[in-house]
């Protein structure tokens, strides 16, 4: 049971991340940076 | 109904410090459409159906860059209620130069002369009704760093644009102009209702804008026609026509200067006497390798060591104590047992190997932890008597009996996970995988967050606009421009908008090389890696970091020279003109914010691709195939692993380089992914055969680690680079082509440093030795040949 929770917690991490990478490329940003156009000052992400 | 008030000013005006005090958090930050330069507005703090725009920092609104259009565009298609136009105070000739053509845009005007606190600081004085007089505008003091005036600037564009009445600019061009401009106008901008916008375009017309021809839809005759009008004044003041609207403002802004400012009488300014030892021919450069060396020496190896021992040792390892509280006194007790400890182990080794109690002094074997040589000591039989007694009488000390012991991460989730009975196969994922490959990355954001504070005070300070400054006298001696060093510099963050910032370089040529040269420099990501091998191969020596450093420098440089000599990247260097700030103390907030931005992106990247990379890392150690099944394997038996098997067919390509391995081949690959990963995949593998730092200690010989290192500094970046490399070089030849030579030449670099270093380390001359010196020719040749190209 203990297994079972480990898991599911873990796929819905895996699952989250891969979504917001998802998003991100969607959106023109690259999933290398933290999206964080104020440090950044230059980058492809695009209103 | 909500007022927009646009920000529009030099860059470096205070801008944005005055649109950060007059919106707080109520912003949004993001890209104007389409393009890369940054987009920010927000509501004013005071007013919440006031909006501000922040345009970008711009000289002029001429055609000529990405921000000047986008601010241009801005203006004249959403025409916002009101323009603040910010000026600074100490340097009015500059800023009013962008006023003089703000005020031609029909739109209501007020003028901000911001740095008052250091005008007044300066002794000098400017009387700001008999600017405002003169351009015809209102103007206000203010000073956003002090917080000084904001309420009064506010109020008066929110006045100005409910008043919603532009006022005619003061200034009048010379007879002739005039007369040509009543020309363009009469003959193509009549149908524009505002007179004040017929004049800005008939103006842009007149310096021959080709943005704004094509935006008003001009047919050829009117085109010639307008050009006819042009070129007669041209002849008759004998100039060309933008030089002559130039010319023509700043003999307006020199008469307004003269009336309305009055400037204290002073000898060399702080910045002109720092810049005078800063900027010194002979010693720019020596005090640079200095500032750079320091800043690599203190964030890896003083500071940043302790700091990331503590990380990596305490948090992602054991524990440690709270405050340090009895963190010495355990160590000394943990100390005495193991020296004791040794001392029996080695008399029941010594029974084993030779059947019978030693009879006198005996050797026993001692590793080192930092370099993990194993030293043979020698013991009496009064010493193991003595050390025997001790271990009977003493249990290992416990770190808890000496204060407050906090476990590490890695304790509290096996812990954790015991608690739960959690299967092995899962609790080999968390433990040896995420926590092992996400700990490994983030154990080094403290001498990551050491490393962004220094460089955020050195960019914050002005300090960083002089190294540009001085690496063009540099550079321009092998026919490259400082212009081409700005984006390295930007680079020592993030490979990506270094690569980015390229878009500055006009010379197509200079920018592919720019481009192609921009990440030899290391990143932030790179720095965990440097760290490491650091750490691992040379003992934590103070030298690694700042080498890694200059091999960048080194690697632009010597890229430079060649490539200008072939015919693709021939030509003179680019003029460079840039500003130089004056030096000011920054703010611990600027500087503690820009840290953490940087630090924050770093550990939000290690939570997600680095952890998705840690997980197929992990898979790929430990399942492979054992005769002929799938199963997940043992540590000793990891070399059948999926990884070991993907790393083996490439890792020939390294045996030249002195790193052969299928680890060390596996890392490097994840590297591409993110630089960062190549810590976490040397933690997963070398991890699962005991310490990492001691395993990683014997994998590598000096010369093959150093190879190592270079290879990784230098070849190509990350993922997200490389992507930005492809959208700026926007042809898939020259993307292949920028990709293949940085692998190329981060190859030769590592061969020349292995098999010539190892001549040096006591590894011997063999044949690839030859081959190092024959590579090492090739370079010298590629840089002292004749340049047949530029004459």
């Amino acid at each position: 049971m203990g297994t079972l929770i480990v898991v599911l917690i873990l796929a819905a991490i895996v699952a989250a991340i891969i979504r917001s990478i998802v998003k991100a490329h969607k959106r023109g940003e690259h999933p290398g940076c933290g999206g964080d156009c104020g440090s950044c000052g230059h980058c492809s992400h695009s209103v | 109904m909500g007022i927009r008030i646009a920000l529009a000013g030099n860059p470096n005006c205070g801008k944005t410090t005055l649109f950060n005090a007059l919106t707080g958090s109520n912003q949004f930050v993001g890209n104007w459409p389409g393009v890369t330069v940054e987009y920010k507005e927000g509501k004013f703090k005071g007013d919440k159906e006031v909006t501000i725009v922040d345009l970008p920092g711009i000289y002029s609104l001429s055609p000529y860059t990405l921000e000047e259009v986008v601010s241009r565009n801005y203006l004249i298609d959403e025409k916002p209620e009101a323009i603040i136009n910010v000026i600074d105070g100490t340097n009015l000739e500059r800023n009013l130069y962008l006023t003089t053509q703000i005020v031609e845009l029909g739109i209501p005007v007020v003028i901000a002369i911001n740095m008052m606190d250091v005008v007044e600081k300066n002794g000098d004085k400017i009387n700001t009704k008999k600017l405002s007089e003169e351009i015809g505008v209102p103007a206000i003091e203010i000073s956003a760093l002090k917080n000084r005036g904001l309420k009064d600037i506010v109020e008066a564009a929110v006045k100005a644009a409910k008043e919603a009445k532009p006022q005619s600019p003061k200034h009048r061009f010379e007879g002739s102009v005039e007369h040509a401009l009543a020309h363009i106008e009469e003959l193509c901008l009549h149908s524009i209702d505002d007179e004040n916008v017929q004049r800005w375009y008939s103006i842009k017309l007149f310096e021959r804008d080709e943005k704004i021809q094509e935006k008003l839809g001009l047919s050829e005759d009117v085109i010639s026609h307008i050009e006819k009008d042009i070129v007669s004044c041209e002849k008759e003041l004998d100039d060309d026509s933008e030089s002559i609207i130039t010319g023509e403002r700043y003999n307006y802004i020199g008469t307004i200067i003269n009336g309305c400012v009055k400037k204290a009488s002073r000898g060399m300014t702080t910045s002109d006497k720092i810049d005078q030892v800063v900027t010194n021919r002979f010693l720019a450069l020596p005090i640079f390798a200095v500032v750079m060396f320091l800043v690599y020496f203190v964030s890896v190896t003083t500071v940043g060591t302790w700091a990331t021992d503590w990380a990596n040792d305490g948090v992602f390892g054991d524990g440690w104590h709270l405050f340090a509280i009895g963190s010495s006194q355990y160590n000394d007790a943990a100390e005495e047992f193991t020296a004791n400890q040794l001392i029996v182990d080695g008399y029941d080794l010594y029974v084993e190997e030779n059947g019978s109690e030693p009879t006198g002094d005996f050797e026993y074997p001692v590793e080192d932890e930092e370099t993990a040589a194993v030293e043979y000591e020698t013991a009496t039989l009064v010493d193991y008597e003595a050390a025997a007694a001790y271990v009977e009488a003493n249990e290992e000390p416990d770190p808890a009996d000496y204060g407050i012991w906090i476990p590490g991460v890695p304790v509290f989730v096996e812990a954790g996970l015991d608690a739960i009975n959690c299967n092995d196969v899962v609790k080999g994922l968390i433990l040896d995988g995420i926590v092992a490959g996400v700990g490994a990355v983030l154990g080094f954001v403290p001498q990551m967050l050491v490393l962004f504070i220094f460089l955020a005070f050195l960019e914050a300070c002005g300090y960083m606009a002089r190294v540009a400054f001085i690496m063009d006298r540099i550079f321009r001696k092998f026919g490259l421009s400082g212009k081409s060093f700005i984006p390295m510099l930007i680079g020592t963050g993030c490979g990506v908008p270094g690569i980015m910032a390229s878009r500055t370089i006009e010379n197509d040529r200079d920018r592919k090389m720019t481009i192609m040269t921009t990440t030899f420099i290391p990143c932030g990501a790179k720095l965990p890696f440097i760290a490491m091998v650091a750490g691992a191969i040379f003992g934590g020596a103070a030298w690694v970091a700042p080498t890694a450093y200059f091999l960048g420098i080194f690697s632009i440089i010597v890229s430079g020279i060649m490539l200008k000599k072939t015919k693709l990247f021939a030509g003179d260097p680019a003029p460079f003109v840039m500003e130089l700030p004056a030096y000011h103390w920054p703010t611990a907030s600027n500087v503690l914010r820009s840290m953490w931005e940087r630090g924050w992106s770093f550990i939000k990247k290690a939570g997600t691709i680095i952890l998705l990379s840690t997980i197929i890392v992990w898979f790929a150690t430990f399942f492979g195939f054992v005769d002929g099944a799938f199963t997940m394997l043992e540590e000793d038996q990891i070399d059948h692993s999926i990884l070991a098997g993907l790393g083996k067919c490439l890792a020939w390509i390294f045996l030249p380089l002195g790193f052969g391995d299928w680890e060390a081949t596996v890392a490097s690959i994840t590297g591409l992914v993110a630089k960062e990963n190549i810590v976490g995949t040397l933690a997963i593998i070398y991890g699962a055969s005991g310490d990492v730092y001691e395993t990683m200690r014997a994998a590598f010989t000096d010369a093959s680690g150093m190879a190592f290192l270079a290879f990784n500094l230098l070849c190509a970046p990350c993922f997200a680079a490389m992507g930005a490399i492809k959208r700026e070089m926007n042809n898939t030849k020259w993307f292949w082509t920028a990709i293949g030579y940085q692998c190329g030449f981060a190859w030769v670099i590592g061969l020349i440093i292995y098999q010539v270093g190892r001549v040096f380390t006591g590894e011997g001359f063999g044949i690839g030795t030859i081959f190092g010196i024959a590579a090492i020719c090739c370079l010298v040749y590629g840089i002292i040949r004749k340049d047949k190209y530029n004459k």
